[in-house]
């Protein structure tokens, strides 16, 4: 099945970078890596899933880390409140953001281009807004009070997976399997919705709208479908982050962030599927890199989508695409001619 | 009676300020098809060298609003130029330009914020003192803010419905192709109308840092009221923006007593997602029809 989605030579390469990052906790067991795996696992997540709204629908939400943020607070809340196991809170997490993703997408439907642009971006400001302001006390907890969203401090103390009691310390272990196994799972839904049927509705609606429309495809439900499935993942990766950090707090709606995965996507290639795992792996191994300098880090990072906008705009998947497409495209018309 | 009039005073300020970021932002969509999410930056650019010009070289307190206009267009034009001239002839130009104005508005504000730092400093473009209408007090501070933003306003319509600039301005706006072909050179009308928007966003960003304080991110909100009042309005209508900002600026201001500061920006956002529900060209805006 995979062959079908991805080609021999990306499924094999594919299989290869999976077997790599698996095995690599147990070749250096340093606990810093492991962490940065687990970041880099949740971002690429949230990055394809972005992806998939932007790239492949065409549609420029900035909503992506509201919803990032739902799952993970979802998930605290569930956790905190109600004293719900995070087991059971993660997926009535991803359905809560499922549901919020949905009326992002109804509001707007009926909106083209910049507006949705415009409205995504209110919503997430106002929700992110409401909850730092906010003051009242939901219920006191040992005479201290405690906000419904946490406020500026955000919810701590929810519990956890159950992974410390039952690994140990390697419990990191767990947290990062988790982590990739989300990646992987998401990114083979991901798949099958691009390269079936659905993904060239997507694509018809996003390069002639007009035409995709008059030729019988319902937008309506396609795109809140895309909205559905990316909220979906996105809530879940949330949720990850909330069970793996045992927090979950504003800093989640973090203009920096929302750039460095943008960044990430426009590098990497917008509306390619290795794109944004590509953009987020360079561009994390580049923060590494580049520590000293890092009170530049968000100059670089913005004027980098500028460039990459502007010079590059398939981004690096895109580029080596089209290198081996003319490479392999030298070599048959090389034997085309020889023979 | 005291508190209508004190929520039609600070709601006129917030309206006039608001007026003056949406037109710039508007003007620009209406003309280049362009929009411009580095808008909040230039503001920020444009109150730092008011700020600049005035608290640090010592100039004179009357021309740090000039300062600020030139820096403001000079950076549109840049913008214009490094940017948006690539990518304007290109497919999804709509997507593609907001992609690359964000990150270009993020790297601004970061420059900023190595040069002058987070913390929040006064705009000392300022002037003290207060009269009493009906019993309330009034600061000079609103209405400088406000009668600045008329000024602005009533020059820039000027300069679009009386000059040879601003007719081709309008050409322009209205049919890119016929105007390029009646000999308006098209790129130059981009460049200006970059120009006009930064100053204004530049003028918008001093205002309001004078009613509240200079940070490196204090284009941020604004922004989001501009774009705002730019979708009630229907984006590119100029006019329709400055009188949505008004409406709007009273609006917010009768909210926040209502409802408590926090929700503020929340009741515009309800009232704008059900204007859009209602009208999705904008309120003022006229309903396109599409040839395909």
């Amino acid at each position: 099945m995979m062959r079908a989605l991805l080609g021999r030579k990306e499924t094999w390469l594919a299989v290869l970078l999976v077997a790599v990052f698996a095995a690599l906790p147990w070749v250096s067991g340093n606990r810093y890596l492991i962490g940065q795996m687990i970041v880099f696992c949740l971002w690429a997540t949230v990055a394809m899933q972005w992806n998939l709204v932007l790239g492949y629908a065409g549609i420029f939400s900035l909503a992506q880390l509201a919803l990032y943020a739902c799952g993970a607070y979802a998930t605290a809340m569930l956790g905190f409140f109600l004293g719900w196991s995070l087991w059971a809170a993660m997926p009535v997490a991803a359905i809560v953001t499922t549901l919020l993703g949905l009326v992002i997408g109804a509001a707007c439907l009926r909106l083209r281009g910049a507006y949705v642009a415009l409205l995504t971006l209110a919503i997430a400001q106002v929700i992110y807004v409401l909850i730092i302001t906010e003051a009242d006390c939901f219920t006191y907890i040992d005479g201290v009070c405690q906000q419904l969203f946490g406020g500026t401090r955000g919810l701590t103390r929810f519990g956890d997976l159950g992974f410390r009691h039952l690994f140990g310390y390697k419990f990191i272990y767990a947290d990062f399997y988790l982590a990739l196994a989300l990646l992987i799972v998401s990114s083979i839904i991901m798949l099958v919705i691009i390269r079936g049927p659905m993904g060239l509705a997507f694509r018809a609606l996003r390069d002639n709208p007009g035409y995709a429309v008059s030729r019988g495809i319902n937008r309506f439900k396609y795109q809140l479908l895309v909205f559905a499935v990316s909220a979906f993942f996105t809530g879940l990766a949330g949720a990850v982050q909330a069970a793996h950090f045992k927090s979950a707090g504003p800093s989640l709606f973090s203009p920096a962030l929302l750039l460095f995965l943008l960044a990430a996507i426009v590098v990497g290639g917008v509306g390619r599927f290795w794109g944004p795992i590509l953009g987020t792996a360079l561009l994390m191994l580049a923060d590494e890199g580049l520590k000293e300098v890092s009170d530049y880090r968000n100059i670089g990072l913005g004027l980098l989508i500028a460039a990459f906008v502007i010079l590059m705009p398939q981004g690096l998947a895109g580029w080596s695409g089209n290198l081996l497409e003319g490479a392999r495209h030298r070599k048959s018309s090389r034997a085309a001619s020889e023979s | 009676m005291e508190v209508i009039v004190q929520i039609i005073a600070t709601g006129l300020t917030l309206g006039a300020m608001y007026a003056l970021a949406a037109i710039g932002l508007s003007l620009v969509w209406g003309t280049l098809g362009m929009l411009n999410m580095a808008h909040g930056a230039m503001m920020t650019i444009g109150a730092y060298l008011c700020f600049y010009a005035i608290g640090m070289l010592g100039l004179p307190i009357f021309l740090g609003l000039p300062v600020a206009l030139i820096g403001g267009a000079l950076l549109g034009i840049v913008i214009y130029e490094l940017c948006a001239r690539f990518l304007i002839r290109r497919p999804q130009f709509e997507n593609t330009i907001m992609i690359a104005t964000f990150g270009i508005g993020i790297a601004l504000e970061n420059v900023i914020l190595k040069l002058f730092g987070a913390y929040p400093t006064p705009q000392p473009l300022a002037v003290t003192g207060d009269f009493v209408i009906a019993g309330v007090h009034i600061p000079y501070q609103n209405l400088l803010i406000f009668c600045l933003a008329l000024v602005l306003m009533t020059l820039v319509a000027g300069l679009l419905d009386h000059t040879r600039m601003g007719r081709a301005i309008r050409a322009t706006a209205q049919n890119r192709d016929a105007a390029q072909l009646m000999g308006v050179p098209v790129s130059r009308v981009y460049r200006q109308v970059l120009g006009i928007a930064g100053a204004l966003a530049a003028a918008a960003g001093v205002l309001i840092s004078s009613q509240a304080t200079l940070s490196p991110s204090m284009g941020g909100d604004p922004m989001l009221k501009a774009f705002i009042i730019c979708v009630v309005a229907g984006l590119g209508n100029v006019r329709g923006a400055a009188a949505a900002a008004l409406v709007l600026g009273v609006v917010e201001a009768a909210a926040q007593y209502l409802f408590g500061v926090r929700f503020g920006f929340a009741t515009l956002l309800v009232i704008v997602i059900a204007a859009l529900i209602w009208r999705p060209y904008g309120v003022f805006g006229r309903r396109q029809i599409v040839r395909l």
